[in-house]
């Protein structure tokens, strides 16, 4: 089994309806999204169209983060899931330098989501295990996936614009689905094997 | 003046003083160690829009709401929205109000702190339904109740405004969005007309969303669908917005729209007619009745019936006369007059309104409109059928729909009804892939009347006259208007101007909150100074809150138990929702505060103001209560189940009841079955969600020549004579109301058209995906706020390049944009997405109060810029105007802002 999504950026609407649900599944800090939405426009007036990519962490199987890492607190699991050891990172960011696609964020501070307010039951209780002064990022819901549910993001996609599964597994339908739609993965040239792939739109 | 806190000045004597739960910041109690460990999952149903029909499951530990996500049922099918997914924060919200309130100052302002005190739910209660009492022994008349989207999950509101015998509703929901009219007259239902995208191949879509620009769950789970399978969308709309870059865009000039529509019908009357639908408009329109010079039917002496020209007999027959061939166009001599039918009548209105004229008005060009019509009639495959579940439908996949930016204009009726007839002309109402009413679905909405056409239903028809005038919001003189707020302004200032015999004494507002989505707010400021009591149920501290003298708190959603019936639908159909019938369960999470669920506060509101039992009591209510949406498919009590009359129950019993009631329930399954089940599902044959299965052929007709807009108007002239007044705001001249009534539909200028030369761009508004429709206080979620701040369209006034250069404006300079009634200021964003003529806003933002949590007072009011004046309005569904003329001028950054970049 490897991790494996793909993006379908014709369907795309540029909601957010990952980004928050991704933060509401890992509680993340105030400032930081690992589902991140670029939202661009291309073209001219009237020949103009809004452009939407959504920016998950990649779990790319040759992950550049984790060459970088100098504790070994960067790991890719066999299932494909690239995690962070928070006992383990010394907060260096050589990752962060490492990572091509801005998936990596720093925890300077942990503050609460209302300003100058105290942390809410939900912070205090979901945020817990973070660590200021580390590295946090995506670990692709790792616990749902093995839990037989798909990933946040993926399931409460309301144009049904990702889809999940086994990149391993030639017979997949996420195989199939590259496949037959061409789908490729975010600066592939970059030899970081990404898990995430696109259909362009 | 307020004098709440004179009256009561012994009870607020060592009372705490609310500030310290507002402005401190608040300590959240630990969590409850017996909770420790504990895991579990409610069902839920999402509120943060106005839809509000989103099956959830909201997962806790340790007693403490962890995450709420889509559940794998209907409507959603698992996904959920940023809004949805932001629920949590909204619950654990530090400003909510967190027990009732009382003020104690008695000036009223945004900016002018209430001074309130904590008191006891008993002395809320108590004070609130003595208010209530004293009011209706006065005059039932004088309690309003004033009901917002957030006050979406109750079934007590309706029963408890039987219970006090009031017509006073005014719902804040809905006046700068009053959709309703054509969907009401052609289809017979309520809210709007929608596309089939089960079937639709060539779908129109102006000044409303699919629900992919604010990202609901279901309208883009279906258009998703859609152009998958290639159905081609044409989005006309001054901003190239998400939908619109998801198909093509045709840019227009923003309080245009009409003009496009007139030039596109005008085409398809004029080039395109011999490949229109003329079966459809023989037997399903009243397009072959033959008219008087005056404009009504020709009526048969002996039968009354309406009358067609008989090509076979050459003459004039009732028009159900059977082996008749009826003429659709032409004039025939009957008697010594020459009487045009229908059809023609229509038809040589549009005869001016060439895509030449149309284009000089809306900016299309008139090659784009002429091509959009062609493909529109071509996509339409006339004369084509589809089989579904073994009955042949007409096959008409094609549809034009419009809606907020379109018909919020003082012509935005006539843009409606030219919609219907652009659908009509290719047959595309009520059969699979055309425009479809959303609501209730059975034989009873186009049931034909004794003139052979569909009664016109919900808002198209008018409510009744009485005078001295009963309704505050002044229905009598605006029969069709879907809410007027704005109008209520106007009659709390001078209620003798509008011959009212009473006077408001009590208000009570629920999930709403006037002065950020009305118009122009300080007047709505001004009217809660002049009202002698005011409570309001409420979730947060919000600017409306901030007026009134009593606070009322209720749960946030997530801790109010819902139970629901499914409202079909919004922004589109598909296999989704069709024949869906459900009733969707909200398990409460535990309550923070010391809140009340709303339906709670209604009964005991009743309660304590000796309106609960006997006849006409708020148990009656209950007992009758017929949601004006789904009717009997909905909450509708039935035998064995009915509340006994005189004594109390429980609001768990009455949900039970309820559901026991259920016509497509068992019988027997209450509310145990429910929470066992989490809801209750029933699909209905497909077949039967389109209209034209309950009336096929001829057996119903639609109007086409929409006499019912001569019927009202002439009816209310006939009642403003016989009184002897003039036509209220319009007292020396009412042609401007009157021009609105004519049955073929025409161009009418909104109040923008005529603007000073200086107000040289059309303002125009969306909603957007973070806070759409404003419920739930979502602009105050910090979740979504990381989101909307972050987002540069947002908070700003966004300007084409072009307009931008000419103007010596670029992106990041503050501007000053000023309508003929109001202004706002914010920062520009330069964008190849906005029509040169336009500057677009989005959202409402703003304007903030005193005690609100500090997001509540960021970005542009674009409300502000909006007219309450009734001149401006539409005077049929009394919409009022959103897309103002404005001036833009530079102005210094502001300095607070010089660092931190634009909000």
């Amino acid at each position: 089994m490897r991790f494996g999504m793909l993006i379908n950026l014709k369907k795309c609407i540029g909601c957010n309806a990952c980004t928050v649900a991704c933060k509401s599944q890992n509680a993340t800090p105030a400032g930081i999204n690992f589902n991140k939405v670029k939202k661009y426009e291309v073209g001219t007036y009237p020949s103009v169209k809004l452009k939407h990519m959504p920016m998950p962490c990649m779990h790319c199987a040759n992950p550049t983060c984790m060459a970088v890492c100098p504790t070994g607190a960067t790991q890719r699991s066999e299932d494909g899931f690239v995690t962070v050891d928070a006992n383990k990172c010394i907060g260096c960011r050589a990752c962060m330098t490492g990572c091509p696609y801005d998936a990596r964020h720093f925890l300077f501070d942990i503050k609460p989501y209302y300003e100058g307010q105290d942390f809410t039951p939900f912070e205090q209780l979901k945020q817990k295990d973070y660590q200021k002064g580390t590295v946090i990022k995506c670990n692709g819901c790792m616990d749902r996936v093995r839990a037989g549910l798909e990933p946040a993001c993926v399931h409460t996609c309301i144009a049904g614009a990702r889809f999940f599964g086994d990149l391993d597994d030639p017979n997949s339908e996420i195989n199939h689905m590259i496949n037959s739609q061409g789908a490729t993965p975010f600066h592939p040239e970059l030899g970081t094997q990404p898990s995430v792939y696109y259909i362009q739109g | 003046m307020a004098d709440i806190a004179k009256q009561y000045a012994d009870l607020l004597k060592d009372k705490k003083s609310a500030d310290v739960v507002l402005a401190s910041p608040y300590k959240w109690e630990k969590v409850d160690p017996s909770k420790a460990g504990e895991k579990k999952t409610l069902f839920g149903i999402c509120r943060h829009c106005m839809q509000g029909d989103c099956s959830t499951l909201v997962h806790m530990e340790d007693g403490v709401v962890v995450k709420v996500e889509g559940n794998n049922i209907p409507p959603n099918f698992g996904s959920l929205c940023p809004r949805g997914n932001a629920a949590i924060m909204s619950m654990y919200n530090p400003y909510r109000v967190k027990t009732p309130l009382m003020r104690t100052n008695p000036e009223k302002g945004l900016d002018v702190d209430p001074m309130w005190k904590e008191i006891t739910w008993d002395e809320a209660l108590d004070i609130t339904a003595a208010k209530l009492k004293e009011a209706y022994e006065y005059d039932p008349r004088s309690i309003v109740i004033n009901e917002g989207w957030g006050m979406k999950d109750t079934l007590l509101r309706g029963p408890f405004q039987y219970a006090f015998k009031t017509p006073n509703m005014v719902g804040s929901h809905g006046s700068l969005c009053a959709v309703h009219y054509g969907t009401g007259l052609i289809h017979g239902q309520f809210p709007v007309s929608l596309p089939d995208l089960e079937y639709c191949n060539y779908h129109i879509t102006m000044g409303r969303s699919l629900g992919v620009n604010f990202a609901t769950t279901g309208g883009s789970r279906k258009l998703s669908r859609a152009l998958e399978r290639g159905m081609r969308l044409i989005v006309i709309d001054p901003r190239c917005s998400h939908e619109a870059s998801k198909g093509e865009w045709v840019p227009i000039r923003p309080g245009s729209d009409l003009a496009f529509l007139l030039g596109m019908a005008n085409v398809m009357f004029f080039e395109l007619g011999d490949k229109l639908d003329i079966n459809f408009l023989k037997t399903r329109t009243n397009s072959c009745y033959l008219l008087t010079q005056d404009g009504w039917y020709l009526r048969d002496p002996e039968t009354n019936k309406p009358m067609v020209w008989d090509k076979i007999s050459q003459k004039a027959v009732p028009f159900d006369t059977k082996g008749i061939e009826p003429a659709l166009d032409g004039k025939f001599k009957v008697d010594t007059q020459l009487l045009a039918t229908g059809f023609t009548t229509v038809r040589a209105g549009f005869a001016e309104y060439t895509p030449e004229w149309a284009e000089e008005k809306c900016t299309v060009p008139a090659e784009t409109i002429r091509r959009i019509a062609r493909e529109f009639v071509e996509y339409a495959q006339v004369g084509s059928t589809i089989e579904i579940e073994g009955f042949t439908f007409p096959f008409r996949p094609v549809c034009l729909n419009m809606e907020r930016n379109v018909m919020s204009h003082r012509y935005g009726v006539y843009a409606d009804l030219v919609g219907k007839l652009i659908n009509m002309m290719v047959g595309a109402i009520e059969v699979p892939g055309a425009c479809l009413g959303s609501g209730y679905k059975g034989p009873s909405v186009l049931a034909p009347t004794e003139d052979g056409t569909m009664a016109p239903g919900c808002e198209s028809k008018p409510c009744a006259w009485t005078f001295p005038p009963d309704h505050i919001g002044l229905q009598e003189f605006f029969p069709h208007a879907h809410t007027t707020p704005h109008l209520v302004t106007y009659a709390i200032e001078d209620p003798d101007r509008f011959h009212f015999d009473y006077k408001v004494k009590v208000w009570i507002g629920g999930g709403v909150n006037m002065v950020r989505t009305n118009g122009q707010p300080e007047r709505f400021v001004n009217m809660f100074r002049q009202i002698p009591f005011h409570a309001d149920i409420v979730c947060h501290l919000d600017e409306q809150a901030a007026l009134a003298d009593i606070l009322l708190p209720e749960h946030s959603f997530l801790e109010r138990v819902r139970v629901m019936p499914f409202f079909p639908s919004h922004q589109s159909f598909d296999r989704d929702v069709m024949g869906l019938q459900m009733i969707q369960l909200r398990q409460p999470a535990p309550k923070l505060f010391n809140t009340k669920h709303c339906d709670e506060i209604w009964y005991e509101l009743a309660k304590r103001a000796g309106r609960l039992f006997g006849e006409g009591g708020l148990n009656d209510g209950i007992n009758k209560f017929d949601c004006h949406l789904i009717h009997d498919q909905g909450m509708s009590m039935r035998a064995p189940h009915f509340l006994e009359l005189d004594r109390e129950y429980d609001y768990y019993d009455i949900i039970d009841r309820w559901l026991k009631s259920w016509m497509f329930g068992d019988g027997v399954s209450g509310w145990k079955e429910l929470n066992e089940k989490g809801a209750f599902i029933n699909w209905q044959p497909k077949k039967t969600f389109y209209h034209y299965y309950h009336w096929p052929e001829d057996k119903t007709k639609h109007e086409f020549y929409f006499i019912n807009l001569l019927k009202v108007g002439t009816a209310l002239k006939g009642h403003l004579e016989e009184n002897n007044i003039p036509f209220p705001f319009f007292e020396d001249d009412a042609t401007p109301v009157w021009e609105c009534f004519e049955p073929v539909p025409h161009w009418v200028t909104s109040s923008e058209w005529n603007a000073p030369e200086e107000f040289d761009l059309w303002a125009f508004n969306w909603k957007p995906p973070y806070v759409s429709s404003d419920v739930g206080n979502v602009v105050g979620n910090p979740w979504l706020a990381e989101l909307y701040m972050a987002d540069p369209v947002e908070g700003a006034a966004c300007l084409n390049p072009v307009t931008a250069a000419k103007k010596g404006l670029k992106t990041g300079d503050w501007v000053r944009i000023t309508a003929m009634h109001g202004e706002i200021e914010c920062p520009i964003l330069v964008s190849e997405r906005f029509h040169p003529d336009s500057i677009g806003i989005s959202g409402t933002y703003g304007p903030g109060n005193h005690g609100a949590g500090p997001l509540m007072k960021r970005g542009p009011h674009y409300n502000r810029m909006v007219p309450t004046d009734p001149r401006t309005m539409d005077p049929v569904s009394g919409s009022q105007e959103i897309a103002p003329k404005v001036k833009v001028e530079k102005i210094p950054t502001p300095k607070n802002l010089e660092k931190k970049g634009r909000r």
